[in-house]
């Protein structure tokens, strides 16, 4: 009963994920702005990478895999909001009419 | 030295009006000491006079490209023949079919995966999974085929991607004279770089400052550890090469400078070439007339075992660290 249970909420967990990693695909072809197009992907990196390899924690049950599974997490929450950030830095650098795409607050 | 010092004094004195980035305002040039809100404050005129000349500049700058552009499709538009545009992506649609239909039918011909029976199961993958670990002495068996059996091919391979390296040398350097002058070539570049990379970006060089240690670490234990399980050469100097590439993004050329230069890339890629060639035509030549080599495989499983599989995976991952840095920053501004 309780392999049962474990089974279905990493089920469910892995669903969600996959669920959420093809919205941010959706989102990169169908938004037509960078900056639209980067909120799209980084959905998927954080919360749908999250969720898939919660559901493999849960899955596996064994502390090695999990405490790999938890470094990929870190690697990747680290790495892709830096990535994002740098983006949308360039993105501010190079096009001198992102204003006409969005309003910037000024300090 | 003091080349580096006029070639940065140039640079700077490019630098105080090349100010475009509303994100840089704080921290435009840490390098110079100087932060932007000091200079405001000492020539309050000036700074504005040339923040309104730059705004200007990049204001005819962009209608002048997008003029450019509109004529270059009208004149696309004014070229081409009506029925022209149809009939192309016609043929392009029948091209592509063609080409998944040809292709389908060569993968139906191809003999079952995994039979037994199949072309591929010959006395010689046979002969390797059985004495491999006896002859070669590596745990891992696909190091022991590249790097023993045929470690020729290998070397290939190592002097094709630095025969890569070179061409793509003699085309992006950008050469400095003699007597260590900076080329106008090399300032312009560098003005680029400076303008449109990331500098001094607080939020990557953090994540950089915890990420590179443990990438270049990560790197060296799959080149280490090649022969005893998954990695070798190839994908761990590509780790290590991807570190080095973050910790320039994160701190600029001046601190990669100071323990990667040309010199070292010339130095390394050369060194490791040449004890790879030296290390493994002694082991052919004693091979070829059954002379006992003197190298001994040791235990396998230990990290000191399966002979000269250790140190031409340590050569092959310094060439392939060593270029793909230097393709990066070839690409990035034509020189180290």
């Amino acid at each position: 009963m309780g392999e049962w249970i474990v089974f279905g909420i990493s089920a469910l967990l892995l669903i969600t994920g996959l669920f959420l990693m093809l919205s941010a695909v959706v989102g990169q072809y169908r938004f037509k702005y960078v900056l639209n197009r980067m909120h799209a992907a980084s959905m998927g990196d954080s919360m749908g990478l999250g969720l898939v390899l919660l559901s493999l924690c849960l899955a596996s049950g064994d502390g090695w895999l999990i405490a790999k599974y938890l470094l990929v997490v870190l690697f990747v929450w680290l790495t892709s909001p830096t990535a994002g950030h740098l983006i949308a830095r360039l993105e501010i650098a190079t096009d001198s009419r992102y204003q006409d795409e969005m309003e910037m607050i000024e300090k | 030295m003091k080349k580096n010092e006029s070639f940065w004094q140039k640079l700077l004195s490019l630098d105080e009006i090349s100010y475009e980035n509303p994100l840089d305002e704080q921290l435009i040039d840490a390098e110079t000491d100087q932060p932007d809100s000091v200079l405001r404050q000492q020539s309050p005129v000036e700074y504005a006079f040339a923040e309104i000349l730059q705004e200007e500049k990049q204001e005819e700058l962009y209608i002048a490209e997008r003029l450019e552009a509109n004529s270059l499709h009208a004149w696309v538009g004014r070229q081409s023949k009506k029925w022209a545009k149809p009939v192309y992506s016609l043929l392009c649609a029948l091209f592509c079919v063609a080409l998944v239909v040809f292709l389908m039918s060569t993968v139906i011909e191809l003999p079952p995966f995994g039979a037994a029976d199949n072309p591929t199961n010959n006395e010689v993958a046979q002969r390797y999974l059985e004495k491999g670990l006896e002859e070669t002495g590596a745990v891992n068996m696909v190091a022991g085929m590249i790097l023993d059996y045929r470690a020729f091919d290998t070397f290939g391979e190592s002097t094709v991607l630095f025969v890569a390296a070179c061409s793509v040398l003699l085309l992006l350097k950008l050469g400095d004279h003699k007597d260590g002058e900076v080329s106008p070539a090399m300032l312009e570049a560098e003005w680029d770089d400076r303008h449109h990379e990331p500098k001094n970006d607080a939020i990557l060089q953090m994540a950089a400052r915890v990420l590179v240690p443990v990438i270049l670490l990560f790197g060296m234990y799959i080149v280490l550890a090649g022969h005893l399980g998954p990695g070798g050469g190839f994908s761990g100097g590509a780790v290590m090469g991807a570190g080095l590439i973050l910790y320039l993004n994160a701190f600029g050329f001046r601190k990669t400078g100071r323990f990667f230069t040309y010199k070292t890339f010339r130095w390394v890629t050369f060194v490791a070439l040449m004890t790879y060639a030296l290390l493994k035509s002694y082991s052919f030549f004693c091979g070829a007339n059954h002379l006992e080599s003197g190298i001994s495989l040791g235990t396998p499983g230990a990290i000191l075992s399966s002979g000269l599989i250790l140190p031409l995976n340590i050569c092959v991952g310094l060439i392939v660290m060593c270029i793909m840095y230097a393709f990066y920053t070839l690409f990035r501004k034509g020189g180290m």
